[in-house]
């Protein structure tokens, strides 16, 4: 057996040794770490929400009448030439109408006789390749000849941001105070262990074993209970997510209705923040209960 | 092998527990210190393992001066000095071989290593097949001759006894000596600390008398001249 073994083992030892304890603490991380990722997962699905928003939401400028097809596709030509623009969709006068009829579907005597005279105007919807642009890309097509109006739901856009800083900064809180109870738990597990193997580190100590010789073990048990809680809750939290995004709508799968995303896009994202809050957890938690043990 | 040169020791500033200390023991000797408690014995030898540091001179193990040892470094000056314990300090959830293999999977040996230094000192100190045993099945002397065998395991060229028979009686603790003798007649530095004052009589080695941390006497060869001295205190 070499030394890492050996070290490897000691860890895996205290663990077992102290089976109730090991069992209660893990059941207590993974508490933490699932409530962690609940956080992450609606985390997540809002900023998604809000990119989805950022993205579906352009500008609408609308067309003269007067505007000849040459002119329009002028004008197309000249939006696109904007920086910051993404794309743009021209949609002509029958577009328009067919677009009001679906607005109005339970109140199409809005719209009697109207499909004589078509009163609505062709647009453009340009949308920005950044948020950040829209002011800039907004101004520049209000200065293009032909363009007499230009619609920009500026207010919503900033609301959700705006909401989305604050649910990000609220999750950043909670996850922060969930993270020092974690370690705080663990050191706590730690610290039993070590007073409960006092006699070994006092010997340990006689005999000229270096500071890394005595801390491993413990490191070890820190990490071992860390990592299982890791992936005893990515399975839990995966199993929960499946069960409920089966149920619940998708993400923009329809306007203006909040969605979640598939758990493609988000395991591997919990898997990478669980195994690193583990081992962080784990190796900070049992570093810090048996630094008061090594003075020499 | 041991110098204390001028080593003077002061605990929160007024409590002297050791005072001008000059001493030098040399390289496979066998050598006691004796006094009555409080004298100062306990902090010599802590000293020697920087578990404290002198609040003035210099102490040398081995030509060098420990006072230049980073904390880093204190492990490996411990390394040179096995410790025997009156109360014997083994692990009662390990077995003897177990117990004794600690001591060198800390200064990380080879598993082929510890095999065979395990057999050797188990022979030395006269427990040969006794691997598989508890220390609570084994008798007092037997646990002390564990605790011996851990401490030479790691082939220290220093081994402290302190009080290695205080909790022995008479008859075993002659066998713990017979074993520590035959230790240093290998070449290993041997300090005991004792109480076992007819014991240290009969052997005739060199002896350090301390009293109230000085040393009021370092006789070449201890003899009947200590009888009178009421070391028990």
């Amino acid at each position: 057996m070499t030394t890492k073994m050996y070290l490897f083992k000691e860890g895996y030892d205290n663990l077992r040794k102290h089976g109730s304890k090991t069992f209660s603490t893990m059941l207590i991380i993974c508490a933490t770490l699932l409530v962690l990722g609940i956080f992450l997962v609606l985390f997540q699905n809002v900023n998604a929400n809000v990119e989805t928003v950022r993205v579906e939401q352009g500008l609408q400028a609308f067309i003269d009448d007067t505007a000849t097809d040459d002119e329009i596709e002028y004008m197309q030509d000249e939006i696109k030439q904007i920086e910051g623009v993404k794309e743009v969709k021209y949609i002509d006068k029958d577009m328009a109408f067919e677009d009001a009829k679906q607005a109005f579907k339970d109140q199409e005597y809005f719209l009697e006789g109207l499909d004589k005279v078509n009163i609505f105007p062709a647009s453009f919807v340009v949308k920005f390749n950044n948020i950040n642009q829209s002011q800039t890309v907004k101004t520049a097509v209000e200065k293009i000849d032909g363009i007499y109006k230009v619609n920009y739901n500026e207010d919503r856009i900033q609301a959700v941001i705006s909401i989305s800083k604050i649910a990000n900064i609220f999750l950043l809180g909670i996850g922060a105070v969930l993270l020092i109870v974690s370690i705080f738990i663990i050191s706590n597990t730690i610290k039993l262990a070590v007073y409960s193997n006092k006699r070994e580190i006092f010997i340990m100590r006689y005999i000229g074993a270096t500071n890394r010789f005595i801390r491993t073990p413990f490191i070890v048990e820190g990490t071992i209970m860390g990592l299982v809680s890791a992936i005893i809750s990515f399975i839990l939290i995966s199993i929960a997510y499946v069960l409920i995004y089966a149920r619940v709508p998708q993400v923009g799968s329809s306007l203006g209705v909040f969605g979640f995303l598939p758990y493609t896009t988000l395991w591997y994202q919990i898997l990478i923040v669980y195994v690193v809050l583990g081992l962080f957890i784990g190796i900070f938690g049992s570093a810090i209960s048996i630094k008061k043990y090594l003075k020499v | 092998m041991i110098e204390f040169i001028n080593v003077k020791k002061e605990y929160n500033h007024d409590v002297l527990a050791l005072n001008n200390i000059n001493l030098k023991i040399e390289k496979g000797d066998f050598t006691f210190l004796v006094g009555p408690s409080g004298s100062g014995k306990s902090t010599f030898l802590k000293l020697m393992i920087k578990e404290e540091e002198p609040t003035s001179g210099k102490i040398l193990i081995d030509g060098k001066d420990i006072g230049k040892f980073k904390n880093k470094d204190i492990p490996f000056l411990r390394r040179k000095i096995g410790f025997v314990f009156q109360d014997f300090r083994l692990l009662y959830d390990r077995d003897v071989f177990e117990n004794i293999s600690f001591a060198l999977r800390v200064i990380e040996c080879s598993e082929r290593e510890i095999q065979a230094q395990v057999k050797n000192v188990l022979q030395m100190v006269g427990l040969t097949g006794k691997e598989k045993y508890y220390p609570n099945q084994l008798s007092g002397g037997e646990q002390q001759r564990v605790a011996l065998a851990r401490a030479l395991a790691t082939k220290p060229p220093i081994i402290i006894a302190d009080e290695p028979t205080g909790n022995l009686d008479p008859t075993t603790a002659k066998g713990i000596f017979k074993t520590l003798l035959d230790i240093n007649s290998r070449g290993t530095t041997v300090l005991v600390v004792t109480h076992a004052m007819d014991i240290v009589n009969d052997l005739n080695k060199r002896v350090i008398y301390l009293d109230h941390g000085q040393v009021v006497k370092d006789e070449q060869k201890g003899g009947p001249k200590f009888d009178n001295e009421n070391v028990f205190i």
